[in-house]
This record gives C-alpha cells, structure tokens and sequence, in this order.
C-alpha cells in the first residue's frame, strides 16, 4: 500500500440550510476541497459521497452520480458509501483504499446529509431506520433510547454522574463558539443544565438518564477531503497531512445481543488496528475528534480507544484535561454537540478538523503543535465504528 | 377622542388580577425577566414583531401577523381583555406571549413569537401565559391552537391537551383545552420562574424594552450565515 | 402470535434472538425454535419522550430483559415503578402502529 495524503479540505457551516439542496451542499463542499488542494485540472479518479438518508429525507438517491454531473467531474468513478452514522467515516476508508492500492491518484470524498427536510419526529423515525426492524424498530426505539438504555448500565458500573455528562457538553459548546462552521454558537453554563433547581425545565429528559443538552443537534451540512499520492499532494504543495491508519470494526445489531453492552467491542478493535497500522499508540495522539452523538459516548468511546483506562475518563474530564490546552483535548471543533451533526458528514469533518489542526490553521480552536491526531466514527449504536490515525509529515 | 362614540366601539372590560413578575434562568445561565405589559408599549412591540410578517420560515409570518393585528387591536381598545407577557434579558425583548379572557372561567390563548431561540424561551413564555390564566386570573380552562408543527409537539403532546369540538376564533382551526387539572399535573415539569424578581433586574426590565435592528431579528430567527473561514 | 421465536443452536446451544443464519457462538446453521421461558429480569431500560413521527406520546418506556432461559429481548414496559434487577412477566400486545397497521411486540409488567 502507498502512502495517502489529505492534500485539500472543505467544510460548509453546518446549521439549517433551507436554500441548499442536498446535491448543491455536497458539491459546494467537494468544490472548497478541490480548491483547497489546488488540484486545477488534474482528473480526479473517484468521488465517494458518504451519506445516510438521501432516500428518506430528500426523496433522492445515487447522489454520488448527482454530484459527479453537478461538479463536472465526468468521466470519474462515483459511489455512495452508506454506513448510517460513519457514513462519512466509511467513504473515507473507500478513498483511502482506491489511493493506497495504487488504483486512484486523486479521490474526492464528500460526506453530507440534508436532515431538516423533513419535521423532528419523522427526523427520528429515519434515523431509527438503523435499528433491528423486528426486535427494535416496532418497539418505537430511538438513537437516544439505545444511548439512554447504554448510558444507564455504563454510568452505574463506572460511577459517571450528570455532572460528568454536562461537562462534555459545556466544553463542546464552549469549542463550538470557535468554531465558525459549527451549528450551535451557544454558551450554556452548569447552572442553567443541571444546578439551578429549575434546570430540568430548560433541559428535560429526552430518553432517561439522557437529558437535551446531552444530546447532538439536527443539522444540514456537508465536508469533503480530497486524498491524493505523496507525489501529486508534494507537486500541489500540500503534502502535509497523511492518513497513517484506517481500521474498521462490526458488532452484534442489537444491544441485547451483546454479551456485555457496556463493552463496545467494535471500538476498541478498530482503534486499537489503526493505531497499529500507524506505528502509533494512544498516548502519541495530540488532538482526538471522537463521536458525541451523545455526551455519554464521548466518555465511553475515550476509554475505548485506550486514551483513559476504563472508568477514568470521567475524572480526567473534570480536571479539564479534555479541553483545548489540556492534556489530550477532545473535540476542539465542538464534536457532534455543537458543530453538529449531518449524519453522513459527520465522519468527514472530523477529519477535516483533524487536518485543520495538524496544519496549524485551526484559529483560535488550534491545539499547540498538534502532530498526530485521532477520529472516531460511530456507526448504528456502535456496530460498526472506523478510526483513523493522522499524521503531520 | 370622542369617548361617547368609544363608549359604542369599546368591548367592556373586565377586572383583571396582574401577573406577578419573575426571573428564569436559562441554559445559558443568563436571566429572563418575564412580566405582563401594558397597552403603552405595544408601539415598542409591533417594532419587534414587525420583521417577522416576511419570514415564512416556520410560520413566522402568519403568527406576526396575528400577533401584530392582537396587539395593535388592544393598544386601540378594540379586543376584550387582553394581557400581554414578555420575556427580556438584560433589557432585551426576546419573546411575546398573548391571551385574552372569553369569560371569567374560559381563556383563549392567541400567540406564542420567540425572537431568539434555542433557549426555550417560546416554551417558558407560553407556560408563563397559562400560569397566568389558571393561577392568578383563576380561570378553568384555556383554549389553545397552533400555526406550526412545533407549536403542536410542544403545546398539545407536551401537556397532554384535550381536543374540543368547535372552532378556535384563530382562523376557526381545531381547539384544545388546557384544564387546571392538566396545568397543575404538569406544572413541575413546565413552568419555571422565581419570585420576586431581585430589584436590579427588574428596574433594568422595567426602565427600557430594548428592541434588536429588523437584521438583528432576522438573523435571530433565520440563523446567521458564516463566512469566515476556520 | 403469543410470543416471539428465538433460536438455540443445535450444535452449541448457544440462544440467539433475533435470528441469524450462523451461530454467534460456533458458526453452525441448525436451529431449534424455542420461545422464552420464566420470568423476565430487567437488564437496562430507559423513558423516551421524544418519539418518532406516529407515536404520538411521551414517556414511553423501553427495556432489555433476560429470560430464564437465556432469551434477551427488547420490548415495551408498563409498570408504574422500574427497577434495574425487576422481574416482570411477558405478553404480546399492540406496541404501535406501521403503515396503517397495529403491530404486537414485548410487553413486559
């Protein structure tokens, strides 16, 4: 396998974008990607769309076709990758493998996804669509209902409080704010979430223990990435992230079908395959964009991917290590939480805030010489994770 | 202004207990002060709700629209027993709620406009309006409907409401009822708000309704449109 | 429908719900359709109240119970009080509506 390189990166804000069709999105995306590069008029080989629910939301699908004919792309390869929420992480890993074999020079990897086509409620009921439809969906079980029913026996067996929760979701905001192209620009404090007598009628349950803010936003939004050889990304002048390790993991469908459900298994072999693959451990990582669908899983998924032994992370959260010019910051980009949450982008713009920071040009989000950074992207309810290992060159 | 011929035009009024003022503390942590209003500063609201009669987006306009027209009808004395409650922090309005009383025991809830969201302000001053209703105008039940679907999730599946049959006066749409057995079950879960509210607050409330430019409202209620980079 | 099929390897005895085509266990194929059996423990449950387009509730509460007999299985909770631990007995009732249509599921109290 040969050496791929991120030589160029896009991002639209995401937020509600009423104007935007889901296709228009993509392409903006692909296109600030392909100009980041400088690629010009150098073919791009392939372009792999990552995205969930076009077919549900949107009323469309072969989407990756659509935006090949919208970007001028033609004659290139084009496949939507769906992964539900690691989509975007998925497409990724299709891109990397088209370079790293040797078959593709320069791969456009786009993820999107337009949700607020349609009202909350049906929201809900698309994304449910990744449940087991015979021993979940009719139950009228949610994303945030698996979380809850996880985040029930993973906050017993390891003492994290609400407190612990409403940190994560305190710093991510605070991070968000940085961020230009985050969906949420909104300071919330430990009094209005959780202290205050009366926080619970600003912050209600959602799906018990989980309350409003520990959930992620709907958002509408895409990322893209544009992987290329280290000759074509040096002859571009912007060889200077690589992709240093891809690792994909399954596991059982349902929750009940695993033996421990607190145990998620597909995250712990996909990271612990691609720090592998990268020659890297846990502690060589400077920065980490992991999946907060839930505040829950921003604990979980740290311990997991070996940055905290089982239980700890909830303290080292408290200690503030977690936050930009701490000792492992995660999520400066505002994670799932504030940047927002466009199912199949999601995968995508942790990378691309991974290149931004190992690349120096995260803004006031910049985490001080980041060198090698860590993404995690968080498929169905955690039965089909990617990681990835970047690194500066 | 020839009172005999108003004495014709006016509808009479009532006798009407004032809603007490309170503070909320929101998500943010910042304080809402949320306080019933009197006819004189309805030229200072129609300037906030004015903005939103062309914003479709959610039904905005529909519901300024109404809301504009409640308004400036009770500034003129030409609706019955109307009250008006609005939500500011630190001076500024960010939200309107609006009722009348049919009858001593029947309210009719007319307009919910929240000029920033994410915080629930709609959600508190809507239960602010029928905390005043059921608790201190001491009615029995409140006539409700919405123009938007989030109206609907909020209002009717939130509280539980029970349909009635006839007309709404809103458009003639579908109304639901808000008993004061419904109110008081979920009270705790609903309606936020300490009392009284501390003194500085209130007198920065009470001196000026600070209004946000029509482009502020806008951008309030659309969303703003980033174009930094990184 | 009384209750749900679930399935136990004929080679392993490994019990499996809902169904796959090879054994979790040790990869087989043969299964023997057996139904839970005894009372149900609760494993985790959670109360939902934002719910997808068509269930037009709040508060519903979901969890995974573990029959005597191994069978693990989702479903619907109607008991006024719900504890980690509890045993509750099952039943098969309308759970919700699809397509127009009334769908039985786990009911567990």
């Amino acid at each position: 396998m040969r050496p791929v390189v991120i030589a160029g990166v896009g991002m639209i804000p995401f937020e509600r974008r009423d104007e935007d069709s889901l296709v228009d999105m993509l392409s903006m995306a692909g296109l600030e990607a392909m100009d980041d590069a400088g690629i010009g008029e150098h073919p791009i080989d392939a372009v792999y769309v990552g995205n969930m629910a076009s077919g549900l939301f949107n009323r469309q699908v072969s989407v990756a076709s659509s935006v090949v004919d919208r970007l001028n792309l033609m004659p290139a390869a084009a496949d939507r990758v769906e992964n539900g929420p690691a989509s975007g992480g998925s497409a990724v890993k299709n891109g990397f493998l088209a370079v790293a074999s040797g078959y593709c020079d320069a791969v456009l990897v786009i993820g999107g996804e337009k949700m607020r086509e349609v009202i909350g409620p049906r929201a809900t009921d698309v994304v449910a669509c990744m449940t087991h439809p015979l021993a979940e969906y009719i139950y009228g079980v949610t994303l945030p209902g698996l979380a809850g029913m996880f985040a029930q026996l993973y906050m017993e067996k390891y003492g994290i409080t609400r407190e612990h929760l409403a940190l994560v979701s305190i710093k991510n905001q605070d991070n968000g704010i940085l961020n230009p192209n985050a969906h949420i620009h909104m300071k919330i404090t430990m009094e209005g979430i959780l202290t205050h007598p009366q926080s619970h009628i600003n912050n209600p349950v959602v799906a018990e223990p989980l309350h409003l803010y520990d959930c992620c936003p709907v958002s509408d939004g895409a990322a893209a990435v544009l992987l290329t050889t280290e000759e074509l990304a040096a002859s571009l002048g912007k060889a200077a992230v690589e992709i240093a390790g891809v690792a994909q993991a399954t596991d059982t469908h349902t929750l009940q079908e695993r033996s421990d459900p607190t145990d998620l298994k597909a995250v712990t072999i996909a990271s612990q395959k691609a720090f592998s693959m990268a020659g890297m451990e846990p502690g060589d990582i400077d920065v980490a964009e992991l999946h907060d669908a839930f505040t829950i899983l921003e604990i979980a998924e740290s311990e997991h991917a070996g940055f905290f032994a089982k239980g700890e992370a909830a303290s080292a959260i408290k200690a503030g290590e977690t936050r930009i010019g701490g000792k492992l910051p995660i999520n400066p980009s505002g994670g799932l939480k504030a940047r927002g949450h466009p199912v199949g982008a999601t995968g995508v713009a942790q990378i691309v805030e991974l290149v931004w920071q190992l690349r120096g040009e995260a803004g006031e989000r910049q985490v001080e010489g980041a060198a090698n950074g860590f993404s995690l992207n968080f498929g169905g309810f955690g039965n089909n994770v990617l990681a990835f290992v970047l690194r500066r060159r | 202004m020839d009172m005999e011929l108003e004495a014709y035009l006016r509808p009479p009024e009532s006798e009407m207990a004032p809603y007490p003022a309170k503070v909320i503390t929101l998500a943010t942590g910042k304080k809402m002060v949320v306080r019933e209003v009197t006819r004189d500063t309805v030229p200072e609201l129609l300037e906030a709700v004015m903005p939103t009669l062309f914003i479709p987006r959610d039904y905005y306009d529909i519901v300024g629209a109404r809301l504009y027209a409640e308004l400036l009808g009770w500034y003129r004395y030409r609706v019955k027993d109307e009250f008006c409650i609005i939500g500011q922090v630190d001076g500024f309005l960010v939200g309107i709620v609006n009722s009348r009383m049919y009858s001593p025991e029947l309210g009719i809830s007319l307009h919910t406009l929240a000029i920033e969201r994410g915080m629930r302000i709609g959600a508190h001053l809507f239960a602010a309006k029928m905390e005043h209703h059921i608790e201190y105008l001491d009615q029995e039940e409140v006539l409700i409907t919405a123009e938007s679907p989030i109206g609907f999730r909020r209002w009717m599946i939130e509280y539980n409401l029970e349909k009635r049959d006839g007309q709404h006066e809103l458009g003639g749409a579908t109304p639901y009822a808000l008993t004061r057995e419904l109110y008081f079950e979920n009270k705790d879960r609903l309606v936020a708000g300490e009392r009284p509210v501390p003194a500085e607050l209130l007198e920065i409330a009470e001196r000026e309704i600070k209004v946000a430019s029509e482009d502020d409202i806008r951008e309030k209620i659309l969303g703003a449109r980033r174009r930094q980079r990184r | 429908m009384s209750t749900i099929t679930a399935y136990k390897c004929t080679n392993c005895g490994q019990v499996m719900y809902p169904h796959h085509l090879r054994c979790l266990n040790c990869n087989e194929r043969e299964f023997e359709e057996i139904e839970p059996e005894g009372k149900a423990k609760l494993l985790t449950y959670t109360i939902i109240n934002e719910l997808p387009w068509g269930i037009d509730e709040r508060g519903r509460i979901l969890g995974v119970v573990e029959f005597e007999n191994g069978v693990r299985a989702l479903g619907l909770i109607k008991a006024d009080k719900v504890k980690l631990g509890m045993k509750l007995s099952a039943s098969m009732e309308p759970v919700r509506v699809i397509g127009g249509e009334e769908v039985l599921g786990l009911t567990y109290s």
